[in-house]
């Protein structure tokens, strides 16, 4: 009667989750499969568009970089140490995760437009403009996908052994070469995931980028400016293609660090 | 020499209570006690991953307090070995030859290799290997950086019995080879018998007895010590004659015979559990198979609820354990003469 019961949750389970991932894939495939053929060749032979596509896949992977050398840092501590006000960096940490992405994007132009207490001086003396720069793209992407490189990298170091970070110093390793040799390389499962959630984050933010800059375009942006321009068939059109350019990416990406990743991670 | 002085910290969960310890050079000094008697953190504060909060940890005469972990040289051997699951045999051992200048580098990894019978998994990952093979090359890692010290998690415990006894034989054959200096904790008594040069006795982050094993066993000074090691006799003597598979050993002037492989000459520790040994008159000689028959004075009865714990004097100390109504009919009381006997086989004879 038992195993029977047990069976029968399973069943209903695989059910529910079922229409989770046709929730996910139905609206996905339904914009692919309407496409008309000319007006999707029209578009991805247009170099706005093109433009625009290698715009998002290029600068989300210039902020997942830049994220990276700013995150890893900070999740090394968060993971291996305490100290006063912890948890408080670490809701900060999580914040834009939770602020709407227009908010984010006006927060951002009041301190890096030009006139703001970041932007001023940095166009003063460095010359560099945020707003419609690329510059400014990356600014607004790493925003808002920051908390997932600091967490997923963070993750990955808790997962290394304390005692393997000892056993190290005893051998006569300083901190960063233990670091340098045992953590970074353990917890690399972590931080790749970080880096894809970020990249991934930062290629569908619309809302922060469209106020900081609107141009040069992203493909989102340039998926709403058609739209406006034109009519829906079109912008779906830019829109299915940006979705297939980031499926590509997404999947080889993942097949990639993973397929790798598989032999010399231990715990 | 490692000294501790005046060691104390408070981890909330564990503690050390003014710890005092000095280890001579080549020594294997053992920390003896219960779980949670504070046994790993005394090794984590000399190792340099706490600093104390009172005394001084002196190494080679020279104030270590505020050196940090990898300037200490000194060695850690973790319970679970906490090799590098990422490396290669190989390149755990090597792993700290990048950071401390050894002579003779690859003839010492040769060595090592060779004595502990590592080489033929060289190339292998940590994660492919046995509880036994990892132990080794955890050693092999330890070993190669000639650290001042080697600190010992109860690095065998998590082992299975079989292989855990024949480990315990080689590592004290291997760090005396090497006149490793070692401080090893662990709360199994045997262990610490089989191993030790010397035996600290720690309870509630204190160290309540310092001696050599024999004198732990023998003459515990306090309840928690004798509770704590069991009344299990431990008597140190000489092998002054081997023949047909019995050794005979000189304990203080008295001879015992033992079934045992031991080399002539050498020093062995004999272990007899109290309950092996059997008791009667004097004045009744009875014909027995027991090679060691000796005439003993009764030093002391303690009764322990169902049995009795019976001090005795045969020319060394020896412990027995007989039942309440054995003590009413032999009559025995403090002071009598009985006839103490044990089996040859009974023995448990450790060479050192």
């Amino acid at each position: 009667m038992k195993f029977k019961r047990s069976s029968l949750m399973y069943y209903f389970f695989s059910l529910i989750g079922g229409l989770l991932i046709l929730f996910i894939l139905l609206p996905l495939l339904h914009s692919i499969l309407s496409q008309s053929p000319p007006i999707l060749l029209k578009e991805a032979t247009d170099r706005g568009v093109q433009e625009a596509i290698f715009n998002s896949v290029f600068l989300a992977a210039v902020t997942a970089m830049v994220a990276a050398l700013l995150g890893v840092p900070l999740a090394y501590i968060l993971a291996r140490r305490n100290f006063f006000g912890k948890s408080l960096v670490e809701s900060v940490v999580d914040i834009p995760l939770a602020v709407p992405h227009t908010v984010a994007g006006i927060a951002l132009l009041f301190v890096f437009g030009r006139y703001g207490v970041v932007g001023g001086p940095v166009e003063k003396y460095l010359g560099l403009r945020f707003v419609a720069t690329r510059l400014g793209v990356v600014a607004a992407m790493l925003f808002v996908s920051l908390p997932f490189m600091v967490n997923s990298a963070r993750e990955g170091f808790e997962s290394v052994d304390v005692r393997l970070e000892q056993v190290a110093r005893t051998l006569g390793a300083t901190p960063f070469e233990v670091f340098r040799r045992i953590s970074f390389p353990l917890a690399m499962r972590g931080i790749l995931t970080g880096w894809v959630l970020t990249w991934a984050r930062a290629i569908s933010e619309f809302g922060a980028v469209i106020i900081l800059a609107y141009h040069p375009m992203t493909a989102p942006i340039k998926v709403w400016d058609t739209f406006t321009q034109l009519d829906l068939r079109h912008s779906s059109a830019v829109a299915v293609l940006l979705l297939s350019v980031c499926l590509v990416g997404f999947v080889s990406f993942r097949l990639l660090a993973y397929g790798g990743m598989r032999k010399g991670n231990g715990k | 020499m490692i000294e501790a002085k005046n060691l104390s910290i408070d981890l909330g969960e564990f503690k050390l209570v003014s710890v005092n310890l000095s280890i001579e050079t080549g020594e294997i000094f053992v920390v003896l006690g219960p779980s949670g008697a504070g046994k790993t953190v005394l090794l984590e504060t000399i190792a340099g991953f706490y600093s104390p909060d009172e005394g001084n940890i002196i190494l080679g005469g020279e104030l270590a307090n505020d050196l940090p972990p990898e300037r200490r040289n000194i060695g850690f051997m973790f319970q679970d070995y906490a090799l590098f699951p990422h490396l290669t045999v190989e390149e755990n051992i090597l792993f700290g030859t990048r950071y401390k200048r050894i002579e003779g580098a690859e003839e010492k990894f040769k060595e090592i290799v060779d004595t502990l019978n590592i080489g033929n998994i060289l190339h292998r990952l940590p994660r492919t290997l046995s509880g036994g093979e990892q132990q080794r090359v955890s050693l092999a890692r330890a070993l190669i950086v000639e650290p001042q010290l080697l600190l010992f998690d109860e690095p065998l415990s998590a082992l299975d019995e079989r292989v855990r006894e024949s480990l315990r034989d080689e590592l004290r054959t291997v760090l005396k080879r090497m006149n490793q200096t070692s401080l090893y904790v662990t709360h199994d008594q045997t262990e610490a018998l089989v191993i030790a040069d010397r035996i600290a006795v720690m309870h509630d982050g204190q160290i309540v007895q310092t001696g050599k094993p024999d004198e732990i066993f023998n003459a515990p000074v306090n309840e928690f010590v004798a509770n704590f090691v069991g009344v299990e006799t431990v008597l140190e003597g000489k092998v002054i004659s081997h023949h047909d598979g019995i050794a005979v050993i000189d304990v203080g002037g008295v001879e015992v015979a033992v079934a045992a492989d031991i080399p002539m000459g050498g020093t062995v520790l004999l272990g007899v559990r109290p309950e092996s040994v059997v008791l009667g008159t004097v004045d009744k000689v009875r014909e027995s198979s027991a090679r060691n028959n000796f005439e003993a004075k009764v030093t002391k009865l303690t009764p322990l609820g169902a049995v009795v714990k019976v001090g005795l004097d045969c020319g060394f100390p020896l412990v027995a354990l007989l039942t309440k109504q054995s003590i009413e009919e032999l009559g025995l009381t403090e002071g009598r003469k009985v006839l103490a006997s044990f089996k040859a086989t009974a023995v448990h004879a450790i060479a050192k």
